[in-house]
């Protein structure tokens, strides 16, 4: 009867604690939503370059009517089969542009040569052996010519993303069969695709996902120290006393965030550390400009952190608060699957969560070695967040002294 | 810079919190030197006075000043001294170092906290705890670590709200003692105390109750006012012509 009588008193404290009450219903909902929504969606607009030099054209020697020139158009087919909601095509005449893959958002870059179709279909006579069709001239047999060569077409691949570059692989082999198929070629798409892996295939999944693991494990434990740390000093009063000495919001708040700052960054060193000596993850960029976009990115969660102080009562709050508003971003910030693959609905809050530009840009350092210019967007993207996140920790700052 | 001699100047100060009045349209005013009791029951008003007037709070009307200065102002900070009634002070942190810290933020340096800290700490009787973490001490200890930061960088003006609470006689007396030495040195101080009969130490006592002033004066003055023999006599008198009144 005691026990339940301390259930009941604890209980009662809940239902009497609205904000608490309201995270512990909505919570849950929440993240079931997100999870849902975050994880149902398939690629998207995928931007990919395809270079068609192809002239359509096939040369083939008949048994009946000697040679004939057919317009086949094998490569216009294999573009027409490909998902038109999964990729956005750019279609180009310079094959220089192949370079543009695993810069500008440019996933991949297929070259279809010259003689693509023709090669293609002697190759595959070559290797069947004759064969009748019905042409306008009537039922010819086709006959096996000498080796033309050159029935490859290349794929630019960024693997950077294995997840992605294991789609656009997938789709490109359903493509080039279906071709295959419809022209009843006996040639494999091995054959006739040959694909060149931006990185070698040297980055895996563990690869892939350790920025934003690192990343994320450094904003729970920088937030929820700092919210906490903020909440404490205010419902304990310190933070009152300190305000009324002569120092101004804006002194406090830079103290907070470069105490705070320092442990994120050890932090942070540490988790790469431990990461790189126990699973081997690749690091092959500047160690300078990780630190640097750990820096800033560190900077903007001190904001966050002084914002969720402020709209908690307590610690207890404070904690529900970080769970609420960190563990969405782990789903939605391309940690674990692309920013490509969120539906529509979800994106705008990708795009918000500083979570994702740190995690992009850790990624591009760590993976690919990105230097300045490769994370620009990413640096400017989190310098704007930490100048903003500060501004408004100085607004919270001065406001929780006057509702202590 | 003050108004004559009184460093505390406060007209018709209105504070409600959600349709609860704590303070309704209260003047007072502090002159220089004064050991100024602030005495009243529980809820009467007293630590929303002090916030208001430090610029904690913003009175919803009414103005106050301190020494000249209309508050809120940050120019007053550096001569203000603030002991709120929780002890806000660092419990993970040694005595020494909350001393260290505060004084740090009104630019003491590190050899005059030392020597401040030595003379206030033998005046809160803690010398010998001066190194021992703030959370290990007694709930009274606490309070006088609290009240020792708030007069580290020798304010002129310093408001104490409830520094006797939970203090043993002795040491409350000596306190008392000091306030009243402290006041000798030109420093002016609003020590709220809800032990109305505490405040027969002070220069000039205010009775507050519901957020209104019953009544200021000296001690004696009251006592004549009231026709009582001591202050928590009178202030129940005043407190029920207060009534018959409304």
């Amino acid at each position: 009867m005691k026990s339940l009588a301390v259930a009941r008193n604890v209980l009662r404290r809940i239902v009497h604690d609205v904000r608490t009450l309201a995270l512990i219903v909505i919570l849950p909902l929440f993240f079931v939503l997100l999870y849902g929504n975050s994880f149902s969606g398939s690629y998207r607009d995928l931007t990919i370059v395809i270079v068609n030099e192809d002239n359509g054209l096939v040369s083939v020697q008949t048994a009946e009517v000697g040679r004939v020139t057919l317009d086949l158009g094998l490569a216009q087919s294999f573009i027409d089969a490909l998902d038109p909601q999964m990729f956005d095509i750019v279609e180009s005449d310079d094959p220089a542009d192949v370079d543009k893959v695993g810069k500008s958002g440019v996933w991949a870059a297929l070259v279809f040569p010259r003689s693509f179709s023709n090669a293609v279909v002697n190759e595959a006579l070559r290797a069947s052996g004759e064969r009748k069709v019905d042409l306008e001239e009537g039922m010819v047999t086709l006959l096996p010519s000498d080796p033309v060569g050159g029935p490859k077409t290349v794929l630019v691949l960024d693997d950077g993303n294995p997840l992605i570059a294991g789609a656009i692989r997938g789709a490109f082999d359903a493509a080039f069969t279906q071709v295959l198929q419809s022209q009843q070629s006996s040639l494999t798409v091995e054959a006739v695709l040959e694909v060149r892996a931006l990185h070698e295939g040297k980055i895996q999944m563990l690869d892939f996902t350790a920025p934003g693991i690192i990343g994320f494990a450094m904003t729970l434990i920088t937030v929820m120290l700092t919210a906490m740390s903020v909440v404490r000093e205010r419902t304990s009063g310190t933070l009152t006393r300190i305000l009324i000495a002569p120092i101004s919001a804006w002194e406090v708040t830079i103290g907070y965030t470069f105490a705070f700052s320092v442990i994120g960054v050890l932090q942070a060193a540490e988790l790469f550390v431990a990461s790189i000596l126990l699973f081997g993850i690749r690091f092959v960029g500047s160690p300078g400009l990780v630190a640097l976009i750990i820096v800033l990115f560190t900077i903007g969660l001190q904001g966050i952190a002084t914002l969720i102080s402020t709209l908690s009562k307590n610690e207890a709050q404070a904690m529900q608060f970080v769970l609420f508003l960190l563990i969405p971003s782990l789903m939605i910030s391309g940690v674990f699957w692309p920013l490509e693959t969120m539906p529509a609905t979800i994106r705008p809050l990708s795009y918000i969560s500083p979570l994702t530009y740190a995690n992009a840009g850790l990624r591009k350092v760590m993976l690919a070695g990105g230097g300045f210019g490769e994370i620009g967007f990413e640096l400017v993207v989190l310098a704007g967040f930490a100048a903003v996140m500060l501004l408004l920790s100085v607004l919270s700052m001065r406001r929780q002294a006057y509702t202590a | 810079m003050t108004d004559g001699e009184h460093v505390v100047q406060a007209v018709g100060l209105c504070k409600s919190f959600k349709g609860r009045i704590a303070l309704d349209g209260l003047d007072i005013s502090i002159a220089q030197g004064q050991l100024y009791g602030l005495a009243g029951p529980n809820g009467a008003g007293k630590t929303t006075l002090i916030r208001t007037l430090c610029g904690i709070l913003r009175p919803d009307k009414g103005e106050a000043s301190l020494l000249g200065w209309r508050m809120p102002s940050s120019r007053v900070r550096s001569q203000l001294g603030y002991m709120p009634q929780d002890f806000a002070v660092y419990d993970d942190l040694s005595v020494m170092a909350n001393l260290e810290f505060f004084g740090g933020l009104y630019e003491l340096r590190r050899a005059q906290v030392r020597e401040r800290a030595g003379e206030l700490l033998e005046l809160v009787k803690l010398t010998d705890r001066k190194n021992q973490r703030v959370g290990t001490l007694s709930g009274g200890m606490r309070r006088r670590v609290s009240l020792a930061i708030s007069l580290l960088h020798k304010p002129r003006l310093a408001f104490l709200d409830e520094p006797t609470a939970g203090v043993d006689p002795k040491l409350r007396r000596a306190l008392w003692d000091d306030f009243n030495r402290l006041a000798e040195q030109d420093v002016t101080l609003l020590v709220t105390t809800h032990l109305v009969d505490e405040a027969l130490r002070c220069h000039v006592v205010g009775f507050l109750n519901a957020g209104k002033l019953l009544s200021q004066g000296t001690p004696d003055e009251i006592l004549a006012e009231t026709g009582t023999s001591n202050l928590d006599d009178a202030f129940i008198e005043l407190q029920e012509r207060g009534e018959a009144k409304s």
